[in-house]
């Protein structure tokens, strides 16, 4: 079996070259499925008997969760790879995801803290749930402050990647918090193993939502990548082509004047 | 696919939960607009750069000042 695909795929070059063309269609993808579920279950799904409208949040809520907790495996499986094979792509996927899911996290507790003031009569309370994901959060957060706390682009690569694994241990304790220390947040409302407690005219823009939530972070996460490759490589002599052909009439029109 | 709201002021207000529910929406897209936006400026700012630097090494290479030159 050929590697080459593997070592092509490390290939900060080729992801760049290539990630163009697959943001070309996953963009305008990733706009509708999202703006068409938002619309769809803020307008058109019916209300909750209990919770009234409030429950819409809903929609918002539980994508940004599901890819707060996916993103988290990203970072850490791009950690991981970057330490094993050594591959400088990876590392830039790993300082990418950082923010990304920092950002999702956060909408999921703010979205959260918004949706219990109707709910359960706070904004805030030190539930398991709420607890764990504010500590997901934090290694979000401690992950991106590594990546800037060295002066070694590769101990800084290293660093994250190991706070990245070790906190790892936080994401079965998120996912079993709500049935472990039963409190305030109510259990998981989709299980692979049991169908959906939601009704399908409220459930089916919540797939909807989640799916469109995975598109929008495979978007996020290639433009975060592009960007980072571009930082870490402007001195190799590839980029320089790029804007070498690109530029070429302007440079020489630009000296010309000189 | 019918509307459940029976009017557009209905879907704003949403019998009271229309301030929660909507500050949510429009807090998540401006973060996630950020997330997109965010990337494509810093990338933006880096093909600036490099380009400025580009210039400056032909302008060195080209300049009748440069005694180090070949010509």
């Amino acid at each position: 079996m050929s590697w080459q695909w593997f070592h092509r795929l490390g290939s900060p070059r080729w992801f760049y070259h290539n990630s163009a063309r697959w943001l070309a269609w996953l963009c305008p993808i990733a706009a509708a499925v999202v703006l068409g579920g938002l619309v769809w279950g803020l307008a058109i799904a019916p209300e909750d008997a209990k919770q009234g409208n409030s429950f819409r949040i809903i929609y918002l809520h539980v994508p940004a969760s599901f890819l707060a907790l996916a993103g988290y495996y990203i970072m850490a499986i791009a950690g991981a790879v970057g330490l094993i094979w050594k591959m400088k792509l990876s590392y830039m996927v790993m300082k990418s995801a950082a923010p990304i899911g920092a950002a999702l996290t956060f909408i999921a507790l703010f979205s959260g803290a918004i949706w219990g003031k109707p709910t359960w009569g706070t904004y805030w309370v030190w539930d398991a749930r709420i607890t764990s994901m504010l500590i997901l959060l934090f290694l979000y957060l401690g992950v991106m402050a590594l990546q800037y706390a060295y002066h070694s682009i590769d101990a800084a690569s290293k660093a994250g990647a190991i706070l990245g694994l070790v906190g790892t241990v936080n994401i079965p304790i998120i996912y079993k918090s709500v049935d472990w220390w039963y409190t305030l947040h109510q259990p998981a409302t989709i299980k692979f193993t049991s169908a959906p407690s939601m009704h399908p005219d409220m459930f089916q823009p919540l797939l909807v939502m989640i799916v469109g939530f995975y598109l929008f972070y495979a978007v996020a996460l290639i433009l975060h990548t592009r960007s980072e490759i571009l930082r870490r490589e402007r001195k190799t002599s590839w980029v320089r082509e790029l804007l070498n052909e690109k530029n070429q009439d302007v440079a020489d029109k630009k000296v010309g004047k000189s | 696919m019918k509307m459940y709201f029976a009017s557009f002021q209905d879907l704003l207000t949403m019998d009271g939960h229309g301030i929660y529910v909507w500050s949510t929406v429009i807090v998540t897209l401006l973060i996630m607009i950020w997330l997109l936006v965010a990337p494509i400026l810093s990338r933006r700012a880096l093909l600036k750069e490099v380009a400025r630097d580009i210039l400056r090494e032909r302008a060195r290479q080209t300049s009748p000042t440069n005694t180090q030159g070949e010509s």
